[in-house]
C-alpha cells in the first residue's frame, strides 16, 4: 500500500485506531468526530463486520454518508439501515450487559492511570477554572466497555500525572481492584491511549509509550507529557497512513474538514523521510 | 446477634455525593398522578403559548427531551424564553447549545450535568454565581430519568462511582445487599415539567416517536407535568391500527401541541433536515457570548414558532428542508 504524501496529525491518529478495529466485535463510539470515523475508516478498509453504536441506542447502523454538519446521532443519516433503534438507556444497559467490547472516545486531558477529564481545567469551582461539556457518554463507556481505547492529542497541557477532574474512570489511583470497590464492573478498563505522535498500553494500571509514528523521536514525545509515563524495552514503530487511508477520511467520511482539518500539524514526505510542519 | 455485630445483609452507604438533587418522593409522584393526570381519553389539543404559560412555573425542574440540533421541543424551549419563565433547573443530558441559550435569556439557574456545550455564556454566569452545576453523566441521567419513570426512589448503576462527578452529585455508593459488592446508587429524577417533540401524537396524546431518542418514554412518564410537540396530529384509529408504535401512552400527556417544524432549525428525521446557517447562527452566537441579538431576531421577534417559519424561514426554505431529508424507511408505519 502507498503511504500517504502529506496528512495532518488527526488524521495519523485516526488511522492508528481504525487498524486496530476488529471484525466481529462491537464498539460504542462517542459523540461524533474522531472516534466514529476512525471506526468508520477501519470498517471499510479492515474490518467490516466490526459493529458499533452511538449514545442514542442505535445499533450497527450503515450510515449513509457523509454526515450532515454534527448530525452525527438522533439523525436519519447517522442511524440509517441499522438493526435496531433504542435510546440512550438501551446503549446505557447493553454496556452493563457486557455486550460492548471497545469504547472510543477523546477527552481534553488524560493522566497517568487513563482517567480522563472532559469537565474542568483548573481546580474545580474555583474562579479560574474553565468549564468544559462534561462526560457526556464517555463516562458510561469507560466504566462499562471492556476495553476503552481513548484518542487525545499528543500535548503537555494534556498528558498530565493527574487530570484536574475525574469525568469518566481509568485506573483511578492504580491501585488493583479500586475499579470494582468503586462500584464498576470487574476486568473493564483504559486499554490503548492513541494519540497523533504515539500508542500508549498500561502496565500495572500504568500508562506505557509502546509505540511512535515514524516522525517523532521517543524524546520528543517524551517532552509533550508532563510526567515521565513507563516506556515499553522497544518501541514499535507504527507505519505511516496510507493515500488510501486519507482519501477515504477526505473523500467519504469527513468531507468538510470539520474533524481532520479542526485542529493540528501537517506532517509531509519529502522524499527521504516524513516531516511536521507548524500548526 | 447483638447490635454491635454487623449485619452482612444490611445496605451500608460507603461513600455520598455532596450536590442537592430533586426531591425524590416517590409516594408523592404517585399522588400528584392520582389527583391531576387524566385517565379519560380528552383533548389536550392546544398551543405552545397556552401550555408554557398553564404548565411551566418559575422554578421548576425541567427536562427536554434531545436537543435543539436533534428533534428538539423547539417552539416550546423558544415559548419558554419568551415567556421569561426564571429559575428552571435543566436536566442537561444529551444536550448542546440549548442550556446555553436557557442560561443567557436569564431562564435556568441550576444544571445537572450530563453533557451541554460550555460556551462563554455558561462560564460567565458559573462566575457570577448565577448557576450552579452538578454533576453525572448522559446515562446516569437517563437512568434517574428510568427510576422515576419506574415509580422508584432510585436505580443502581454500574458506571460513576471513582469519578469526581460522583463527589459533586446525588449519587451513593452502597453495599449491595445481594451480592455484598459496592455498587453505586442515584437518585430517581421526577421532573416538575417534561417536553418532548414527537413525529405523530394524537389528541389525546399518544404519541410515536420514529428513529433512535434519548429518552423520550422516560421523560413523559417520570414528569409531573408533560407538553408533547408534534409534527402531525393523526387519528386515533391510526394509533389503534398499529400500536406497537406507540411510544408514550396519552394519560402520561397534559399538553399536545400542533408543532409542524417544531424541531426547527434542527432535524425532526424522517420529515426535515436541520438548518445549517441556522444552526451556524446559534454555535455563532453563544461562542461569541453574544446571544442577545439571536434571541431577539428568533424568539422576541415573533410571537409564536409559527410566525418564525413564516417570517423569519419562510416557505422555500421549509420545502427545502424537507427536501433534504431522503430518507424514509423506518419514518413512516
Amino acid at each position: 500500500m502507498t503511504r500517504a504524501e502529506a496528512f495532518s496529525d488527526r488524521e495519523a491518529m485516526m488511522c492508528a485506531v481504525a487498524r486496530m478495529v476488529e471484525d466481529g466485535r462491537t464498539y460504542w463510539a462517542a459523540g461524533g468526530g474522531t472516534p466514529l470515523y476512525a471506526i468508520l475508516l477501519g470498517k471499510k478498509l479492515y474490518a467490516p463486520d466490526a459493529q458499533y453504536v452511538t449514545e442514542d441506542g442505535v445499533i450497527a447502523p450503515e450510515p449513509m454518508l457523509p454526515f450532515e454538519p454534527m448530525m452525527t446521532m438522533v439523525a436519519s443519516r447517522a442511524t440509517y439501515r441499522a438493526l435496531s433503534w433504542g435510546t440512550m438507556n438501551t446503549a446505557g444497559f447493553h454496556a452493563q450487559l457486557g455486550f460492548m467490547d471497545y469504547g472510543v472516545l477523546n477527552t481534553l486531558q488524560v493522566d497517568q492511570h487513563g482517567n480522563i477529564n472532559s469537565t474542568c481545567l483548573g481546580e474545580y469551582g474555583s474562579e479560574t477554572a474553565r468549564r468544559f461539556g462534561g462526560p457526556g457518554g464517555a463516562d458510561t463507556i469507560a466504566a462499562c466497555c471492556w476495553r476503552t481505547i481513548l484518542m487525545t492529542d499528543q500535548d503537555r497541557r494534556k498528558f498530565v500525572r493527574e487530570v484536574d477532574f475525574i469525568s469518566s474512570p481509568g485506573f483511578l489511583d492504580g491501585t488493583p481492584g479500586a475499579r470494582e470497590r468503586a462500584g464498576l464492573p470487574r476486568g473493564t478498563g483504559p486499554w490503548r491511549v492513541v494519540t497523533p505522535w504515539a500508542t500508549y498500553d498500561y502496565q500495572d494500571r500504568r500508562l506505557r509509550l509502546a509505540a511512535r509514528m515514524p516522525w517523532v523521536t521517543v524524546d520528543e514525545i517524551l517532552a509533550e507529557c508532563e510526567w515521565k509515563p513507563l516506556v515499553a524495552p522497544v518501541v514499535e514503530v507504527l507505519d505511516p497512513p496510507t493515500e488510501e487511508e486519507v482519501q477515504i477520511l477526505r473523500t467519504e467520511l469527513d468531507v468538510r474538514g470539520q474533524t481532520t482539518d479542526a485542529a493540528g500539524s501537517w506532517i509531509v514526505w519529502d522524499g527521504k523521510q516524513y516531516t511536521r510542519g507548524g500548526a | 446477634m447483638t447490635a454491635t455485630q454487623a449485619n452482612p445483609r444490611a445496605i451500608e452507604v460507603l461513600a455520598e455525593g455532596s450536590a442537592p438533587f430533586h426531591p425524590v418522593d416517590p409516594d408523592g409522584f404517585r399522588e400528584w398522578v392520582r389527583d391531576h393526570k387524566s385517565r379519560a381519553l380528552v383533548s389536550k389539543l392546544t398551543t405552545a403559548k397556552e401550555a408554557v404559560a398553564r404548565l411551566v412555573a418559575d422554578g421548576d425542574y425541567l427536562s427536554y427531551d434531545c436537543n435543539y440540533l436533534m428533534r428538539g421541543p423547539n417552539a416550546v424551549l423558544h415559548e419558554i424564553i419568551r415567556q421569561q419563565k426564571r429559575r428552571l433547573w435543566l436536566a442537561g443530558k444529551f444536550t448542546y447549545v440549548d442550556v446555553a441559550l436557557l442560561v443567557a435569556a436569564g431562564c435556568a439557574d441550576r444544571v445537572d450535568c450530563g453533557f451541554f456545550l460550555a460556551t462563554p455564556p455558561v462560564n460567565k454566569a458559573l462566575h457570577e454565581g448565577r448557576l450552579e452545576v452538578y454533576e453525572y453523566s448522559n446515562v446516569v441521567m437517563t437512568l434517574r430519568l428510568q427510576a422515576g419513570a419506574m415509580g422508584l426512589p432510585f436505580l443502581p448503576v454500574r458506571s460513576f462511582g471513582g469519578t469526581q462527578g460522583f463527589d459533586h452529585s446525588g449519587a451513593r455508593l452502597i453495599r449491595d445487599p445481594y451480592t455484598g459488592q459496592p455498587i453505586t446508587v442515584v437518585p430517581a429524577l421526577n421532573p416538575d415539567v417534561g417536553v418532548v417533540h414527537v413525529q405523530q401524537a394524537d389528541k389525546y396524546g399518544n404519541a410515536r416517536v420514529f428513529g433512535t431518542g434519548i429518552a423520550h418514554a422516560e421523560t413523559a412518564l417520570a414528569s409531573r407535568k408533560v407538553i408533547l410537540t408534534a409534527e402531525e396530529i393523526v387519528d386515533t384509529d391510526e394509533i389503534r391500527r398499529d400500536p406497537g408504535r406507540t411510544s408514550i401512552p396519552y394519560y402520561a400527556v397534559d399538553a399536545v401541541v400542533p408543532a409542524p417544524f417544531g424541531a426547527y432549525p434542527g432535524t425532526c428525521p424522517g420529515y426535515y433536515g436541520s438548518d445549517p446557517m441556522a444552526v451556524m447562527e446559534v454555535f455563532g452566537a453563544i461562542s461569541t457570548n453574544n446571544v442577545a441579538p439571536y434571541l431577539e431576531k428568533w424568539v422576541y421577534g415573533v410571537s409564536t414558532h409559527e410566525e418564525l417559519l413564516e417570517r423569519v424561514v419562510g416557505a422555500a426554505k421549509l420545502a427545502q428542508l424537507k427536501a433534504n431529508e431522503i430518507i424514509t424507511e423506518g419514518y413512516r408505519p
